[in-house]
């Protein structure tokens, strides 16, 4: 769907796609808030169908560094590469139309809106004249509902009458339907139950089987070991370690992160 | 949490002082200006005066008791009602036979259980309180013209001296009763506000209701009193109003929830509630009413003091807004 | 059908229309001599109900997007004088109506930019503007009403038009209120303008993330607002042949009631075009009942505040029970 509107950019991606290379890297990433430094020197990547569990305890510059990614801040210093190429996000708009996409702790949805309303939100599918094409949206909200394994078979129903996992649900499949390529899911259990928090957990696997790449932040370390392919932890701006799953286990990440010095397996 | 609130009240209120007197300067220039160009320089007479004192004080107290309840968070645009349905109510207990301080204690409990009902339906059905109060601002004015069929009647209230000397005497003939009412009702509010713990639960139920919640603060509660300690101190302004004209005018108040607000956001309250003094509400509603006097005076155009409010309300409002700001990046920048 | 019909009427207002329908019996039999049916009785009503109708829809309309908006009481009467001062300089009648309606468009636009750039409680800042307009209003016209039968011949086109009947049985007026409801109704339920409206009002955060253009949305409706009171201002100028500087005093009270009276919610996000329209016209005919039952004229304005607060109690308990 995104083609009509965006052709360039997709055309752009397939020709230097390369197959094993990032599909996001960072390189040399610095970001002040006046006098605070809240990211020097980051380098990170993301890789093709990877789940990346990005971690740190609070205010080591997570939320930071995915809104540079994002197109929501600029970087002071550095440069972003996607798909090979050099981009230069000024909008949040700019890091959209290239695939990346984001979703919040707070879902971005509107409580009172039916799911198709919501999915579609800022991008509604119209017939002539912005007069929406309210069967399209149906049709393809629930395809993308049902494509993630959530099981909701109303398109009109109230976002308000689902669960926190549904809910979460609906945001990931928004993304899901505008071909994002890298999902970056900001704290996405936080909130919920048990049985929830797995149920987003298994949403997380379905977008890397659609080979879509995820950015995974958390605190919470124990979430992410399940699902997460490689562990990038912050501490205090800087890139303590990056390691993959099979290069860790729970109690050594812990570790880094608490005592925020590096020290080798 | 209520702790840093306080710490943030104390903060707030010395902060809020520099804004009470940039206010108190407001006025003092304004009295001067007024006093200048009036012709013959009437509006500093001492007849003036009295009259700003005395009819001024019905305003005033009204607007510190509005300001209270900004701060808890909340509006009440029904004052101009409860004033006119109180008046109405002391005339018919009046006229009824019914002993003078009784008729005085019914009155406020009336005025009391009026804003009881404001406040019950605000906090309890979850609606914005500037709505409930639009509609009690409807409900009350129009069953006292349906009731008084719009009448203006005088009233002879000479017969009881005791009351009478208590509301409408004076000290050595120099400053009317009703002005030290209006600073005795305002020396008890600010002393609450600022320096009990009540005064400090309304200031954090302003400020973070969730926070005063989490910390065992009943905010339903707090916000009900005001909303009460509002209607009984409006019905205790329509005694003296009716005191000092002898008459009950079916028109009494009208206009006043705006003349109220206007005198907080003036004085530095935050439309959003948390945030003021009570020295800046005392110097708004003086500012308030004597830009009412003064126009008079200059002989301006009665039409253009709309305007004129509107101006200060809106423009007031973004003034302390920006400076709300400001002081919240200069704290965070300290940290 | 069924499933149209659901749609269309949302869960509050059905509950509008019962009301409604209510009313209306308990009226035609307890009014005296049952004149609320008459004909007489009745194309006055629809010949008035535009007035009060044609506001509502607007700000109803904003009231989904997340605002109030208190100035209508002014930009009516603002809009009549524009017209009419327009009218006594020779002006072609059609430069008339365009630019009263772009005052009112204008008028609108300052109050929706003041709100979104301030970010200061709406009601607020169209107390201020509402006050604001009216000191000016009453200042240029020092209250005097202005006939306008000086430069109006009877019997002109814009008289046919905005005051006519058709069939000379059904008054113009209700002819115009349906057109606007129409247009508003298939703007904000099928249009993506619409869609916009509803999660601005319901989680404006979530709309600014999404792209959803927020401020534009509410400086729009604030538009639109400013544009139908223009345009009633006008048509209600010339029905009554004059300028009055009392004309929509009392109107932004109305016209909230009407919005909530139709289900609309307070915190915005809820609330449907054919709700509002049900609203104004229960709030009429309850203003136009109770004057035919002999009540005492300020014994309405009580009603029409204690009909705000039952009915926007009511909106509350609803939305939490049925979770729509």
């Amino acid at each position: 769907m995104s083609d009509q509107k965006f052709p360039a950019a997709k055309k752009a991606s397939i020709k230097s796609a390369k197959k094993d290379a990032p599909i996001v890297r960072m390189v040399d990433i610095d970001k002040w808030f006046g006098k605070v430094c809240a990211l020097r020197n980051i380098d990170f990547h993301v890789n093709q169908a990877e789940i990346v569990g990005l971690v740190g305890d609070n205010g080591a510059g997570k939320s930071t560094l995915i809104k540079v990614l994002s197109g929501f801040h600029r970087a002071d210093k550095g440069e972003i590469f996607f798909e090979g190429n050099r981009v230069n996000f000024n909008s949040p708009k700019d890091a959209k139309r290239l695939g990346i996409e984001t979703v919040y702790q707070e879902q971005a949805l509107a409580p009172h809106v039916s799911i198709a309303r919501n999915v579609f939100m800022g991008r509604e599918p119209t017939r002539g004249l912005g007069f929406m094409d309210r069967k399209k949206m149906d049709e393809e909200s629930m395809g993308a509902i049902t494509k993630l394994g959530l099981r909701i078979k109303d398109p009109e129903a109230v976002v308000e009458a689902l669960s926190g996992g549904q809910r979460q649900g609906v945001a990931i499949a928004r993304v899901l339907y505008f071909e994002a390529k890298l999902v970056i899911l900001d704290e996405p259990i936080i909130a919920l139950s048990v049985k929830e928090s797995q149920q987003v957990l298994g949403f997380t696997q379905q977008l890397k089987a659609q080979g879509i790449s995820v950015i995974f932040i958390t605190h919470n370390i124990f979430h992410v070991f399940q699902v997460a392919d490689r562990f990038f932890i912050l501490s205090h701006g800087e890139a303590l370690a990056d390691v993959k799953k099979e290069d860790t286990n729970i109690d050594h990440l812990i570790e880094l992160i608490v005592s925020g010095t590096l020290e080798k397996m | 949490m209520a702790e840093k609130a306080s710490r943030k009240n104390k903060l707030g209120s010395a902060l809020l002082r520099m804004r009470a007197l940039s206010v108190f300067i407001i006025f003092v220039l304004l009295f001067i200006v007024f006093a200048v160009f009036s012709p013959g320089h009437r509006f500093s007479s001492g007849e003036n005066m009295q009259i700003f004192m005395s009819i001024g004080a019905e305003f005033n107290i009204v607007a510190i008791v509005v300001g209270m309840l900004m701060i808890a968070g909340e509006f009440d645009l029904s004052v101009g009602s409860i004033l006119v349905f109180s008046s109405w109510n002391f005339y018919v207990l009046y006229n009824a036979g019914v002993h003078i301080l009784l008729t005085f204690i019914l009155v406020l409990c009336i005025g009391g259980v009026v804003g009881f009902i404001n406040g019950i339906i605000t906090v309890k059905a979850k609606i914005p309180s500037f709505i409930t109060t639009l509609g009690t601002m409807l409900l009350w004015r129009g069953v006292t013209l349906m009731w008084s069929g719009g009448l203006q009647a005088g009233m002879d209230l000479e017969q009881n001296p005791i009351m009478y000397k208590a509301i409408t005497g004076s000290i050595g003939n120099l400053i009317p009763a009703q002005f030290l009412w209006f600073l005795l009702i305002a020396l008890i509010i600010a002393l609450v506000m600022h320096f009990h713990k009540f005064g400090n639960w309304i200031f954090t139920t302003g400020d973070n209701k969730m926070a005063a919640r989490a910390m065992g603060i009943n905010t339903d509660r707090i916000k009900i009193i005001c909303f009460m300690v509002v209607g009984t101190a409006v019905a205790f302004v329509a005694v003296m109003q009716m005191y000092r004209a002898s008459t009950f005018s079916a028109r009494a108040g009208d206009g006043w929830e705006l003349k109220a607000i206007a005198a907080s956001v003036v004085g530095g309250t935050a439309l959003t509630g948390g945030i003021g003094s009570m020295m800046g509400i005392f110097w708004g509603a003086l500012v308030i009413s004597i830009i009412e006097n003064g126009l008079i005076f200059l002989r301006i155009n009665y039409w253009w003091i709309f305007t004129v409010f509107g101006v200060i309300i809106v423009s007031t409002a973004i003034i302390s807004k920006y400076l709300e700001q400001r002081r919240v990046m200069a704290g965070a920048e300290k940290t | 059908m069924q499933r149209f019909f659901n749609r269309f009427f949302s869960f509050r207002a059905s509950f509008t229309l019962v009301v409604f329908i209510a009313l209306l019996i308990f009226f035609g039999i307890f009014s005296a001599d049952h004149s609320f049916f008459k004909a007489a009785n009745l194309t006055a009503m629809t010949r008035l109900a535009p007035d009060l109708g044609l506001v509502a829809l607007g700000v109803g309309l904003l009231m989904i997007a997340g605002e109030f908006d208190l100035s209508v009481a002014s930009t009516i009467p603002l809009s009549s004088f524009v017209f009419v001062k327009l009218l006594s300089w020779g002006t072609p009648l059609i430069f008339c109506l365009l630019v009263t309606f772009f005052a009112g468009a204008l008028v609108g636009f300052l109050n929706g930019m003041i709100v979104t750039k301030t970010k200061l409680p709406s009601f607020i800042v169209t107390l201020g503007t509402m006050l604001f307009w009216r000191g000016l209003v009453y200042a240029a016209s020092r209250m005097m009403p202005i006939g306008i039968r000086a430069w109006l011949d009877f019997g002109s086109w814009i008289e046919k038009m905005f005051v006519g009947s058709v069939f000379g049985v059904i008054p113009v007026q209700i002819l115009w209120l349906l057109f606007f409801a129409i247009v508003l109704g298939f703007l904000l339920h099928f249009n993506k303008f619409g869609n916009w409206v509803y999660v601005t009002g319901d989680n404006v955060t979530a709309a600014r993330a999404m792209g959803v253009n927020t401020d534009g949305v509410k400086i729009t409706c604030y538009m639109i607002v400013g544009f139908l009171c223009a345009f009633m201002g006008m048509m209600q100028n010339i029905r009554i042949e004059s300028f009055a500087a009392n004309q929509g005093v009392g109107f932004e009270l109305k016209a909230i009631a009407s919005s909530v009276v139709g289900g609309t919610v307070l915190s915005g996000g809820i609330g449907s075009i054919p709700g509002i329209f049900l609203g104004t016209l229960t709030i009429h005919i309850i203003e136009n009942g109770l004057i035919l039952m002999g009540a005492p004229p300020f014994g309405i304005s009580a009603f029409i505040g204690a009909a705000i607060i039952i009915f926007a109690v009511l909106n509350v308990a609803a939305a939490r029970v049925s979770g729509k």
